[in-house]
């Protein structure tokens, strides 16, 4: 003990003598990694939002197989109850809307099944003219009937759909004229009205409801409680849809799901694989599928979608070629170890916007956070630039405001607040967080000020951060403990809104209401204004903008809000994501748009297909 | 002959498996890897810290270290000019006459520089940094702490409730024996680490004192199977039924006469139990189920190396090491120790 206590003492003094003298200006950097990584980085900006990362000057060839890697298998595929962003993905492939995105303008406006739409003067109205050449995968012709039924379906209360269905609320009659007009009616005037009463998925009514159990009920009937509880036949159907077979086709022998979209589904194996095949009859072969983006919905003969949870074997899949497209890998797979030439000469990296941002939450009832100056300071206090750098590998697109940067409602006039820490520690004196009982500890009439960042436990982003937060904080006399929770509880602490701080993300569209997020109608009863940010002003904004017809108007009030938000910092807005993926350079016609999920499989073609032709049914 | 026995000095227990052990040289080696532990448990804020050792500052001398330790047990205050702790700014800034004597590693475990991320292992940073570009080898000597700790306290709780009621049990007999082994057979039905993370599940804050008293009351059945064991081969020797005839109380006869004569198999379990303790911690922690994010431990920095591999071999290698070395000296010195104590190994 003695002989080896000496050694240790005397390997001790040795280290400080080598550590002080011996190895003085022993800096390192590790400044780089490759920015691009011999990738290519999708750029929206402009006026054009699609955007092309193949080379553009082959022919297009039909024919092909497409295998896709999603890192989460939906739980069902009924497109009303499925509450997995995944399932509505692969759905809206089989089935279709009355309208869509028009890629020329992303107003919502491409018609689809309707050939056209009309709004009354007072935007309460719509009418939709079907159209008569639809058919069914089956054979069956489409009709307006299975409009009706769909919106009746939509709207029925004991479907377990009311997420979706909390967007119709103000839906209050939907009926049709004649034998090919859909006449939708609600309530009030709302701006994102079309894309909800034209962009709900029409469903075969000889399928969901071959006894015709919807019929004889109109939109009034199942917004009355006294009639659905009455009529067990509203129950009988709800039931029935919610269990149907069709919602979850499982194994080698399930009846295939009948949409009426380019697209037929094909099996689905649980745990491994959904996979569609193209619709050789599908009935709108004559006109342009998308414009500007997809002559044909089907140049591939089919896409599988493979379910692989695990990041590593997802690349490994792709490399060994079992898989063709990763739309999402990790940043450290993208930039630091797929950067071999072999790599680089089969496949292409590529990195796309996500209308989805980051942001840091402050709890705004809290009482270190009550005060906007605190909250200015918070943000100043947090070096998102070098966080972007060096953790999130340059790939966020920094942010002012909870709108998507490529919409037009988005306020590029409204500055950043800088990275400014002496001038943050200021700000927060001023507003009285000052030592005054001498423990170290910023503190204001008895609070300290030492609050809990709450981590979800998968998010590496929001780990390091807090990380970062409490090292850097505690430097300026505040105390940062991190508690890091199951996503479950995690959720449950945010609606309960017992929490400090937040590290959370957000997926919108182009354009978005900021009413269930900001107005503060939503703070509590589990509301999504769980931060609890309350301002007259903006209460009133988002009001009236909602209701607001006048485009050009509606976003001068969302461009004032940005501004509300940027004096208040009610969050610290981070970041909107790009997402690192890659695919096999074998497919062409890989167009990148600026909604959700940011591709569309409608373009792709497979330049090495064997079959120049479709073959014959 | 006999002169030489008379003059021999008296052969005590403790000397004889003093020099059994020392018979076993891996055993001995390795206890002197367990004091070079025990030297960075206690010594790890001088040899890893982003505070000088010693420093003199405009003519005044000051011990950032040994303040620190009065910040943060017993309610001093930082000086006015040292409020922000930031040493390294001010020894940027130092005048003449004005020096400062740093630690080997002169970075704290949770000191960052992201321009440093990842960087494999230089003169700087011996062992790399860590995504974040904390210095590893400081995160591993304060991480030794934690691993140690946890050792140590887990099986001090569980060898205390193991002893005490394998003890009754033994003594006893009877319906205590029955019931205390129905305890332990429920006990260990439970697969160990299942209950421990389902326990870690429900505990809502995350702490290093959480493990170790989960630890302590997961892992005591063996012992008090082990207690028992001895407790009924003793129980009925010439000295317990003396004690007994002299009308000492039970308490007297259980702790006094039969416990420490019945100890050393418990002590040969407690180490191997300290290596088992530290291997679980580590395993939880790399789970993320163990110690909070921000408190370095060998088992967390493995699990973030995960996702870095096949980049950044550092993090894996060493912290494994770590681990590695640490299970395996106190299991050899626990077969040492066990060893040592067999009689029937004498020579």
């Amino acid at each position: 003990m003695k002989k080896s206590f000496i050694i240790q003492i005397i390997l001790l003094v040795g280290a400080v003598i080598w550590t002080n003298i011996g190895a003085k200006n022993k800096e390192v950097m590790n400044d780089g990694f490759n920015a691009n990584a011999g990738g290519i980085k999708v750029d929206l900006t402009g006026d054009i939002k699609i955007f092309d990362s193949s080379p553009t000057d082959k022919a297009v060839k039909k024919g092909g197989t497409l295998v896709v890697a999603w890192s989460a298998e939906p739980e069902n595929l009924n497109y009303y109850t499925s509450t997995s962003a995944n399932a509505k993905r692969f759905l809206d492939y089989i089935y279709e809307t009355l309208i869509s995105y028009d890629y020329a303008d992303w107003s919502y406006s491409r018609p689809i099944l309707a050939k056209k739409f009309e709004v009354s003067d007072d935007g309460k109205t719509y009418r939709f003219y079907l159209r008569d050449n639809i058919t069914w995968h089956d054979g069956e012709p489409m009709t307006i009937d299975d409009v009706v039924f769909s919106m009746k379906a939509l709207m029925n209360p004991f479907v377990d759909d009311a997420p979706l269905r909390a967007y119709y609320d103000k839906v209050i009659d939907a009926h049709a004229e004649g034998d090919s007009v859909f006449v939708i009616s609600t309530s009030e005037y709302y701006f994102m009205n079309l894309e909800f009463l034209g962009g709900f998925a029409i469903m075969p009514k000889h399928i969901w409801d071959p006894k015709g159990y919807m019929d004889e009920f109109t939109i009034a009937d199942l917004n009355d409680p006294r009639v659905t509880r009455e009529r067990s036949e509203i129950r009988q159907f709800a039931d029935d849809f919610n269990a149907h077979s069709q919602g979850r086709p499982v194994g080698f022998d399930a009846e295939p799901i009948i949409g009426s979209g380019p697209w037929r589904f094909d099996k689905w194996i649980t745990g491994e694989y959904m996979s569609m095949v193209r619709n050789d009859s599908y009935w709108n072969k004559d006109e342009i599928y998308i414009p500007l983006m997809a002559e044909d919905g089907t140049n591939l003969d089919k896409i599988i979608i493979k379910t692989i949870q695990d990041p590593t074997a997802m690349l490994t899949a792709l490399k060994s070629g079992e898989v063709d497209f990763l739309p999402r890998m990790r940043a450290i797979q993208y930039f630091e170890q797929t950067n071999t030439d072999d790599f680089l000469d089969q496949f292409q990296k590529v990195t796309y916007n996500v209308p989805a941002y980051s942001y840091i939450g402050w709890n705004n009832d809290k009482p270190y956070f009550q005060d906007k100056r605190v909250r200015q300071a918070m943000t100043m206090l947090v070096d998102r630039d070098s966080y972007n750098k060096y953790i999130g590998y340059d790939l966020g697109v920094p942010t002012i405001g909870p709108f998507y940067i490529f919409g037009k409602q988005y306020n590029h006039n409204v500055p950043r607040w800088p990275y400014d820490p002496i001038r943050a520690v200021e700000l927060i004196e001023e507003a009285g967080w000052i030592d005054h009982d001498g423990d170290g500890i910023r503190d204001k009439d008895g609070v300290p000020f030492s609050f809990i960042f709450s981590v979800s436990a998968g998010s590496r982003g929001a780990k390091y951060l807090s990380l970062m937060m409490k090292e850097d904080l505690r430097k300026i006399g505040i105390n940062v403990d991190i508690r890091q929770l199951e996503w479950s509880v995690y959720v449950e602490n945010l609606r309960d809104r017992q929490f400090d701080v937040v590290m959370l993300l957000w997926i919108g569209g182009l354009e978005t209401d900021p009413y269930q997020i900001w107005h503060s109608d939503n703070i509590g009863s589990r509301g999504s204004n769980y931060i609890g940010f309350r301002n007259d002003e903006a209460d009133s904004l988002i009001k009236n903008a909602r209701y607001e017809i006048d485009e050009v108007k509606r976003n001068a009030m969302y461009y004032r809000l940005q501004e509300i938000f940027h004096d208040e910092q009610p969050y610290t807005f981070m970041f909107y994501q790009r997402d690192p993926g890659a695919y096999t350079k074998r497919f062409n016609g890989v167009k990148w748009i600026p909604i959700r999920p940011g591709y569309n499989f409608a373009s792709w073609w497979d330049n090495q297909s064997v079959s120049a032709m479709a073959p014959s049914n | 002959m006999m002169n030489d026995t008379i003059n021999r000095p008296a052969r005590t227990y403790t000397s004889i498996v003093t020099s059994q052990f020392k018979k076993n040289k891996l055993a001995v080696y390795s206890l002197h890897v367990i004091y070079v532990l025990l030297f960075v448990f206690v010594f790890a804020d001088f040899l890893a810290n982003d505070k000088p050792i010693v420093m003199s500052y405009k003519d005044n001398l000051y011990f950032p270290i040994f303040h620190e330790m009065g910040v943060d047990y017993l309610g001093m205050n930082w000086q006015k000019e040292f409020q922000t702790q930031q040493f390294k700014l001010i020894s940027k800034h130092f005048e003449e006459g004005d020096w400062a004597l740093w630690a080997p590693v002169p970075y704290s475990p949770q000191e960052y520089h992201l321009e440093r991320k990842l960087t494999p292992p230089s003169w700087a940073h011996p062992f790399g940094t860590d995504e974040l570009g904390r210095d590893v080898l400081s995160q591993m000597i304060h991480g030794s702490r934690v691993s140690l700790l946890v050792g140590f306290v887990a099986v001090s709780i569980y060898v205390f409730i193991g002893v005490i009621l394998g003890a009754l049990a033994g003594f006893y007999g009877g319906w205590i024996d029955i019931v205390v082994q129905r305890f332990i057979e429920v006990m260990i039905t439970f697969p160990r680490m299942f209950l421990i993370i389902t326990i870690v599940a429900v505990i809502e804050t995350q702490s290093i004192i959480n493990i170790m008293i989960i630890l302590g009351f997961t892992g005591w059945t063996g012992v008090a199977r082990f207690t028992r064991g001895e407790f009924l081969k003793v129980k009925n020797e010439d000295y317990v039924h003396a004690a007994k005839a002299l009308g000492y109380s039970d308490f007297r006869t259980i702790f006094r006469h039969v416990l420490p004569n019945t100890l050393t198999p418990i002590l040969v379990s407690a180490t191997f139990g300290i290596a088992a303790a530290i291997l679980i911690e580590s395993g939880l922690s790399f789970l993320g189920f163990g110690a909070p994010p921000e408190q370095a431990t060998w088992g967390s920095l493995l699990s973030s190396a995960r996702d870095m591999l096949p980049s950044g071999w550092w993090l894996t290698t060493f912290p494994g090491l770590a681990i590695f070395i640490t299970v395996t000296v106190y299991n050899l010195v626990g077969e040492g120790l066990r060893d040592a104590l067999d009689p029937r190994l004498k020579q």
